[in-house]
């Protein structure tokens, strides 16, 4: 038997969905959560957590990136076309494409599940996906679930958690 | 000379079939057939038929003369194509059970672009019990005589109404003027209640009037209630309708219909079943499903099949072209193909321990086999044989993505049926689990407003109240729909069917 790594629910060998919460259970083929390394060691989940560094190579190649203002961390947005960014807790069915918790997303006021960056063709739109304390598009607040298309250098607010968006 | 009977046809299975398989394709049809089990009238041939077929295939001398006679196989290529697509290819040798799922992509060969037209034999059984008055009354009347006017001259198309009694309304009958019969539809009136027994009793004798392979059998039911008491003779009239390839399908109106009912008969012969949620979607669905009936390139799909030892089919579904759980036991009925576009079916399979010796394990074998009404052997067969190589340690490998995007969804939908179940057995704290994580999976995936119809739900259950019909279908069928591949949504059938067939 396999476990799920979200519910923690049994499934045979062989299945590619948990029966219960949905999670995927193979992660090779596209959009793996990616967790990206906090300059600052010593935040447990981080290094509980798969890690990935980032070389600044791949985020200047890639088109579309995000910088934690923060950190002044970049992370490049590629191999899908949705990234739902969220902070990942305890028991949580689905896991977000980019985790922001290594970064304080907590304190920040982000959401598991906050919001989503859709790149289609030239178009790059973020939803808000009903998030507690909102998502804010150059500081005025976005309606959850409505697409907001984003140009380069827009400043998004996840809740209080501030990140620039670069769209090459 | 005259042509001689087609016996491979009438048992299903391709000319070169081995002799085991001629004898499980007998046994099998001979099970369902036998005058002891089959009591209805004029039977006996269909069983009489079976059994000279085999008395002569069965027989390596007769089967060699027989083989002489026949015409040369009419087609250079294949009259459909399989594409299959497992989750693995190399299962892992291991002391446990593990899952293994197939997806079956069948099509019409690449140059079929669907010029030929197939005849329908079309009955329309229309529920008229006093729920139906009103709005759901008048458009489903204003519908039909729109169908009565719009089908083709060589199309068959009977109408029968139902509440505790049944009527015909519109005979079916090749030669008859149907608009002579619009002020008959403009006349029928509501009252009394759902027996679907009675209507579907009634719309399968009109179907077998003029039943004839070369057409397109199918019985479309329209109902806005439940029935009660008569849900098993239903059943045993769809599996009458699907031995010989008469297709039902469903269509429910509103909330109080008893779906998970519909869903089974309509999977017993491979139909569709569609949830209207309003009066003014009825004339949309109607004529779509007719419109889909008209588009058939082969009807009466089917996959017939054994699994392999200890092999068992867990689940089976269809993707494409309508979304429908099906049976999980041989011959299961797949519907029709459609020209220019796929059959697209995913099975899931839970494969026993595998011991170290053994390289290779079979799933299921057996064929697959459709009725195409534009050749002069109407019966098509395939052999289909699932199997996956076993070894110890494979290399890990990533799941193909056609075969995720089609599993991703589908979880959602089964995630939907785990819940119902566990408020139908009154399992609150499960449900609600159940409920909350697709709630969770839909609001990721971009559907808020489902997304919240599901949360509705979690309170109405976390609060000690009845799940609302109205919400368990919804969410049932908008699960379902997100099935349904995205280009259908741009594809308006609507507006082709309007412009008629050329």
């Amino acid at each position: 038997m396999i476990i799920c790594p979200s519910c923690h629910n049994q499934e045979f060998v062989g299945a590619l969905f948990c029966s219960v919460c949905g999670a995927q259970l193979t992660y090779q083929t596209k959009s793996p959560t990616e967790t990206v390394q906090y300059p600052e060691p010593g935040d447990p989940s981080a290094s509980a957590a798969e890690t990935r560094v980032i070389s600044p190579s791949a985020a200047l190649s890639s088109r579309v990136s995000i910088k934690i203002k923060e950190t002044g961390q970049i992370i490049p947005l590629e191999g899908s076309e949705e990234f739902t960014i969220g902070r990942v807790s305890g028991t949580q069915p689905i896991l977000p494409d980019i985790d922001l918790t290594p970064f304080k997303a907590y304190q920040g006021g982000v959401s598991r599940l906050h919001a989503i960056l859709r790149i289609k063709g030239e178009e790059i739109t973020i939803s808000d996906l009903g998030s507690a304390n909102g998502t804010y598009v150059n500081g005025v607040r976005i309606a959850p679930y409505e697409l907001v298309p984003l140009s380069n250098g827009d400043l998004i607010s996840l809740g209080k958690f501030p990140i620039e968006i670069f769209i090459r | 000379m005259p042509i001689p009977p087609d016996y491979y046809a009438m048992l299903g299975v391709p000319r070169d079939a081995s002799p085991e398989e001629i004898r499980r394709a007998y046994h099998q049809a001979a099970l369902r057939l036998h005058p002891d089990v089959n009591t209805e009238v004029g039977e006996t041939e269909l069983f009489l038929d079976i059994q000279r077929a085999f008395e002569v295939l069965a027989d390596p001398e007769l089967r060699a003369k027989y083989d002489k006679q026949l015409p040369p196989v009419e087609r250079e290529r294949p009259p459909f194509e399989i594409y299959l697509l497992y989750s693995r290819n190399i299962l892992p040798v291991i002391n446990e059970p593990q899952l293994v799922y197939a997806l079956v992509n069948i099509s019409p060969p690449g140059s079929e672009a669907g010029s030929e037209y197939a005849p329908l034999n079309v009955c329309l059984v229309l529920d008229r019990s006093t729920s139906m008055q009103g709005e759901r009354m008048d458009t489903v009347k204003n519908t039909a005589i729109e169908l009565v006017r719009q089908l083709q001259p060589g199309d068959i198309l009977s109408i029968v109404t139902f509440s505790d009694r049944a009527e015909v309304i519109v005979p079916s009958d090749r030669r008859v003027d149907r608009s002579a019969f619009e002020t008959k539809i403009q006349m029928i009136s509501t009252g009394g209640s759902t027996e679907i027994f009675r209507g579907l009793e009634a719309g399968y004798q009109e179907i077998r009037v003029n039943y004839q392979r070369k057409y397109i059998n199918h019985i479309v039911l329209l109902t806005d209630g439940r029935t009660y008491g008569d849900e098993a003779n239903c059943m045993k009239i769809a599996d009458q309708a699907a031995v010989r390839g008469i297709g039902i399908s469903c269509l429910g109106i509103g909330e109080e219909w008893n779906d998970v009912f519909l869903d089974q008969l309509a999977a017993r012969t491979g139909g569709t079943c569609t949830y209207i949620a309003r009066s003014s979607d009825i004339r949309r669905f109607l004529k779509e499903k007719i419109l889909g009936l008209s588009r058939t390139y082969a009807d009466h799909v089917r996959f017939d099949f054994h699994l392999g030892k200890d092999v068992e089919l867990r689940y089976a579904f269809r993707l494409a072209p309508d979304i429908a759980p099906l049976e999980t036991s041989s011959p299961i009925q797949l519907g029709n193909l459609q020209k220019g576009s796929t059959l697209s079916i995913v099975l899931e399979f839970l494969v026993p321990p595998i011991p170290e010796q053994v390289n290779r394990v079979a799933l299921a074998t057996g064929q697959i086999v459709m009725d195409i009404p534009s050749l002069s052997t109407p019966t098509a067969v395939s052999r289909l044989r699932l199997f996956r190589e076993a070894r110890t340690n494979p290399a890990p490998e990533p799941a193909p993505t056609g075969m995720l995007n089609a599993l991703s969804r589908l979880t959602l939908y089964r995630i939907q049926e785990h819940a119902s179940q566990e408020i139908s057995r009154g399992n609150v704290e499960s449900a609600t689990k159940y409920l909350n994580n697709l709630a969770t999976n839909l609001f990721a995936q971009g559907h808020p407003e489902l997304a919240r119809s599901v949360l509705q739900e979690v309170e109405r259950v976390q609060d000690g109240q009845k799940v609302s019909e109205e919400g368990k279908k919804r969410i049932k069928y908008g699960t379902r729909a997100l099935l349904l591949p995205a280009s259908a949504d741009a594809f308006s059938p609507l507006e082709i069917f309007e412009e008629g067939e050329a």
